[in-house]
């Protein structure tokens, strides 16, 4: 199977001198493409940068990053941009939308960015996205006019607009109640389904136990990692317990 | 507390703080120089006044005078202190030669007075009365200022020798606005020239109270005492003194206007976007119980800080311009008795504009009262429409790139903060075009119509020589001869008197000969034609209150005659008090002649010049462009200076207000920025929206700008050319500088401050600013 990304060797610190911590110690990733992992840990393991690492919105000390047999810490910032723009997505836990512009344009946003001329189109598989994803009616409507839940499927079809190759998503179910949080894991299933890779990065072992693959992280290292069979919609219960015992027996 | 908070929120925008400050230090300073140049002047007045004695009520006269009855009137009414009558020996200009100067195209009315014995002093430059000696001049302080002559000079008055032995202050008479200048002889002196001008009466009183002004006027003009002249009162010599630095000091005030203004802008600006910022937690706030006025307290702290810093600065760089202004008030009025107070007064003014910095302040937050907790905290955003922005989508947009759009949607949907840019943009437009195009209009050829000068090549004058009449016959068979010269016209100016509407007369100089060969542009009517017309300058038709077909009483060949007002013209030459007549008159002295011609090639005007100028050495021989460029030349010069520094001032502001919208915005949109950037936009697109920010912007502002300066600020500048004497006015754009090159200087501007402030955008870091 072919990788999509590579993290090897990963070193991300914040602070100077006696204040220098590693974020990510010598963190090594491979993500399969079609893969459906997720990343867990107590706050501050170091997930969320692992995340901005493997998708480039971060620079990283030392090691590399590669995506789609390019090395992304070697790209130059307007091709990284772009990189993102046509072949990654992102879901964050809050939702990353521009206050000025309503639900639809914050959809087509990043297509939009020299690609004028194909507004038609782009509105149009914008349209087909929010059907799929239940919002269907919210496209003239201001962000603070609808719920979270409703504001994190407008995310996702944001991330889906340029058939990204993989999805990644920081606690996107986070802000969400549980039935909202089903809602979003059921969007995300199916576009994994449909061959696009996902990483979420999430607290919650429900979330974590509907992935393939779950690493495990503390204190900027990957220490555990556990895999499970392809969910089919059975054993919801079976899996979830799989992922709690395994948190439990690695103390996070 | 508040210390904390201040210095923090300082130390996180120094720029931003620091703008604000400059323009407050501005603001502050033209206040407090105003206030001290008021209060200076008022004071340099009162002690002139107070110590020359000025009198309280004077009826300037002229013809018979019976002194007697003025003397038992001054007896008999009670409240009368003193009573005098000075005679002021008028003299034509251009019987005064001070120095190498002729006072020829003098504007002034000159005189010569001797020292009055009971007031109304004439004194030195140290303020003490003038004791002068047989031979001495004293010359009026203007003349010093113009540099038209100095200490030691000598002077020719009618042939008599005098020397220049200093400058006299004139209560009365000090100002260039009042039309008579009071040169001071000795007794002896006076009683040789007395012969050689025409003698007017200054019948002057001092009054035991003042407050009764009033009740004197009327007991004077009804008593039927003398009074062809002028009558002048205390409070008016007062204004009249007061009125030249007072228009400076209006200037300086209306400037500080202007700045206070873009302080507001500054602070408005700041103000609402860090209230955007903290929107969630004034919310959060309000929610746990604080007062609005609490919250207040904590915004209006900050403002209050730089506003003293501002004041502070301000009121110290007033004293290093002080010195600069106050000069000439100091020369025409000498040194004030109640300067130690104007320090006071300042201090006043600066704290007026402290205490009005900390109302605005106050008033921008009283939005407070609109937020609502639940709200802020929920959305951290206001929920306020924004009318307009909705309709404008991304999705609907085929007519911008998308970065213009992202550019403009966020300023249709934050009118509120971005109206305090348009608003600094089009004052800065404003400030650009109005003074560009008055210096087009006064410096465009066209503009020689204002000035009552026909369309003609070359200008020979000849005044003041003996035989004036042979000379300029002479010339006229020279010019009859000369094939290069296809037209001339000869002008002869004399004095006449001229009956006014309450039956006084009044000298008024009329320019006569056919005026049909370089016709002139007249405002209202047409030139005169028949021997009984006469048009006047818009100044004279002004004074005389004539408007055309009206009748205008004149003395001509000791006959009172009628003539009808033909046209009114606008003239800036001669003060701008002139006249035109056709009618032929053998008695009044000629005062001038003025012999035009127009050449068959204008392009030999610089020899025909000369060799006219070499011919007739008597006469005074001009290129018409010259003669312009010298009596006009040094208003023209100062106006393209100003307007030169107006568009540096006007640049800088547009430079520094847009570098500092331009660095809080990014500061404020780092979020918005981030995901942009984490969404695959560039830092040149994210530039590219911020510039589209400002260009659409801009844009809205130059053309405001325009449209007010050529509106608003054509009727301003019609006013100011009206006191020369132009009666209608309308710019003469030059549309290449005006509507390409200005707008140009401000996009190029704005541009760069635009890249400059966006520049920290590139620094932004996605993974800082999106985590949650």
């Amino acid at each position: 199977m072919k990788k999509i990304i590579i993290g090897d060797h990963i070193v991300k610190s914040f602070g100077e001198g006696d204040e220098k911590r590693n974020v990510l110690d010598e963190v090594s990733v491979e993500i399969n493409e079609g893969e459906f992992v997720a990343v867990m840990g107590p706050s501050g393991s170091g997930k969320s940068t692992l995340m901005f690492a493997l998708s480039g919105t971060d620079d990283v000390n030392s090691g590399k990053v590669v995506f789609d047999s390019r090395e992304i810490s070697a790209v130059g910032e307007n091709e990284l941009a772009d990189i993102r723009r046509t072949k990654m997505g992102f879901v964050f836990q809050q939702p990353t939308m521009l206050k000025n512009l309503n639900i639809l344009d914050n959809i087509i946003l990043p297509s939009m960015r020299g690609n004028r001329k194909n507004a038609v189109k782009i509105t149009e598989k914008a349209r087909a996205l929010m059907k799929r994803t239940g919002i269907a009616e919210l496209e003239k409507r201001n962000i603070t006019q609808v719920s979270g839940g409703q504001l994190q499927r407008a995310g996702i079809c944001r991330a889906l607009m340029n058939s990204p190759q993989i999805i990644f998503g920081d606690e996107p179910t986070g802000a969400l109640n549980s039935k909202s949080a089903q809602e979003i894991m059921d969007i995300f299933f199916e576009i994994n389904a449909d061959g696009t890779a996902v990483m979420l990065v999430t607290h919650d072992a429900k979330v974590a136990a509907r992935t393939e693959r779950i690493m495990f992280m503390r204190d900027g290292k990957i220490v555990s990692e556990l895999k499970l069979p392809k969910f089919d919609g059975t054993d919801m219960d079976g899996r979830v317990e799989k992922v709690t015992v395994k948190m439990w027996e690695i103390g996070i | 507390m508040y210390y904390r908070i201040i210095r923090n929120d300082i130390s996180k925008s120094k720029l931003i703080t620091l703008t604000t400050m400059i323009f407050v230090a501005a603001a502050a300073m033209l206040v407090s120089l105003a206030v001290i140049l008021v209060v200076n002047l008022s004071g340099a007045i009162d002690t002139l006044m107070t110590r020359a004695e000025t009198p309280h009520f004077m009826q300037m006269h002229s013809g018979e005078i019976d002194t007697d009855r003025l003397t038992e009137f001054a007896e008999q009414n009670s409240n009368v202190d003193e009573f005098q009558v000075l005679e002021f020996l008028n003299m034509d200009g251009a019987r005064i030669i001070l120095g190498e100067n002729s006072l020829a195209d003098n504007v002034q009315d000159n005189g010569f007075s001797i020292q009055s014995e009971k007031f109304d002093y004439l004194l030195d430059l140290d303020g003490n009365i003038i004791n002068v000696s047989d031979g001495e001049l004293y010359v009026p302080i203007s003349y010093m200022r113009d540099s038209t002559t100095k200490v030691g000079d000598k002077a020719v008055i009618s042939g008599k020798e005098f020397t220049v032995a200093g400058f006299l202050r004139d209560s009365q008479m000090n100002s260039m606005l009042s039309s008579s200048k009071r040169f001071l002889v000795s007794r002896n002196d006076y009683a040789e020239i007395k012969n050689l001008g025409s003698t007017e009466y200054l019948i002057e009183f001092r009054l035991k109270d003042l407050s009764a002004l009033g009740a004197f006027e009327t007991a004077y003009a009804s008593a039927g005492l003398e009074a062809n002249g002028p009558t002048i009162t205390y409070p008016l010599f007062k204004t009249i003194n007061a009125i030249s630095d007072g228009m400076m000091i209006g200037v300086i005030l209306l400037v500080s206007v202007l700045v206070v203004a873009i302080a507001f802008m500054c602070i408005r600006f700041t103000l609402l976007a860090k209230i955007e910022d903290d929107y969630r937690e004034i919310g959060v706030m309000k929610a746990i119980g604080l007062r609005v006025s609490d919250i207040k307290k904590i915004y209006l702290a900050k403002y209050a800080a730089i506003a003293a810093a501002g004041c502070i600065l301000g009121f110290a760089l007033s004293f290093v311009f002080k010195g600069m202004l106050l000069e000439n008030i100091r020369l025409y009025m000498g040194e004030s008795d109640n300067s130690s107070f104007a320090v006071a007064f300042g201090i006043i003014g600066i704290l007026l504009v402290f205490l009005a910095i900390l109302a605005y302040v106050s008033g921008v937050l009283r939005r407070f009262r609109k937020i609502f907790a639940a709200e802020a905290i929920r959305f951290g955003t206001s929920q306020e429409k924004t009318a307009g922005a909705n309709r404008f989508s991304l999705s609907g947009n085929r007519l911008f790139g998308t970065n213009i759009f992202l550019g403009i949607k966020d300023v249709l949907a934050r009118k509120r903060l971005y109206a305090t840019m348009l608003a600094v943009l089009v004052i800065s437009a404003f400030i650009i075009i109005v003074p560009q195009n008055l210096y087009n209009t006064i410096s465009s050829n066209s503009f020689i119509k204002y000035m009552g000068i026909g369309n003609y090549d070359m200008r020979m004058d000849i005044q003041q020589t003996d035989n004036i009449s042979e000379k300029a016959a002479e010339i006229l068979k020279t010019m009859k001869s000369d094939s290069a010269i296809s037209q001339y016209a000869v002008l002869t100016t004399k004095t006449f008197k001229a009956k006014t509407a309450d039956g006084s007369e009044e000298n008024i100089k009329i320019e006569l000969g056919d005026h049909s060969i370089f016709p002139i542009e007249y405002s209202q009517g047409r030139a005169p034609a028949a021997e009984d017309e006469i048009a006047l300058s818009a100044l004279n038709a002004d004074e005389l209150s004539k408007k055309v077909g009206e009748v205008i009483p004149l003395v001509i060949e000791g006959k009172e005659k009628n003539l009808t007002v033909s046209g009114i013209y606008s003239d800036i030459t001669n003060g701008g008090k002139t006249a035109k007549a056709v009618f032929t008159d053998n008695s009044a002295d000629i005062m001038w002649f003025v012999i035009c011609a127009e050449l068959s090639d204008p392009s030999l005007v610089d020899e025909k010049t000369s060799e006219y100028a070499d011919r007739f050495a008597f006469a005074k021989v001009s290129d018409i462009d010259k003669f312009v460029t010298q009596t006009f030349g040094s208003t023209i010069s100062s106006v393209k200076k100003a307007s030169y520094a107006a568009i540096a001032v006007a640049l800088m502001i547009t430079v520094l207000v847009t570098l500092l919208f331009m660095k809080m915005l990014v500061a404020k949109d780092r979020y918005s920025i981030a995901v942009m950037k984490a969404f695959g936009f560039t830092n040149s697109d994210i530039t590219a929206q911020y510039v589209s920010r400002s260009v659409f912007v801009l844009i809205v502002g130059v053309v405001l700008g325009t449209l007010l300066a050529n509106t608003l600020g054509e009727m301003l500048a019609g006013a100011v050319i009206s006191t020369f004497g132009a009666s209608t006015f309308h710019f003469a754009v030059n549309p290449l500088s005006a509507y390409l090159l200005s707008p140009l200087m401000m996009i190029g501007s704005v541009l760069i401050a635009t890249m400059i402030g966006t520049s920290g955008a590139g620094q932004i870091k996605i993974s800082e600013n999106i985590k949650e």
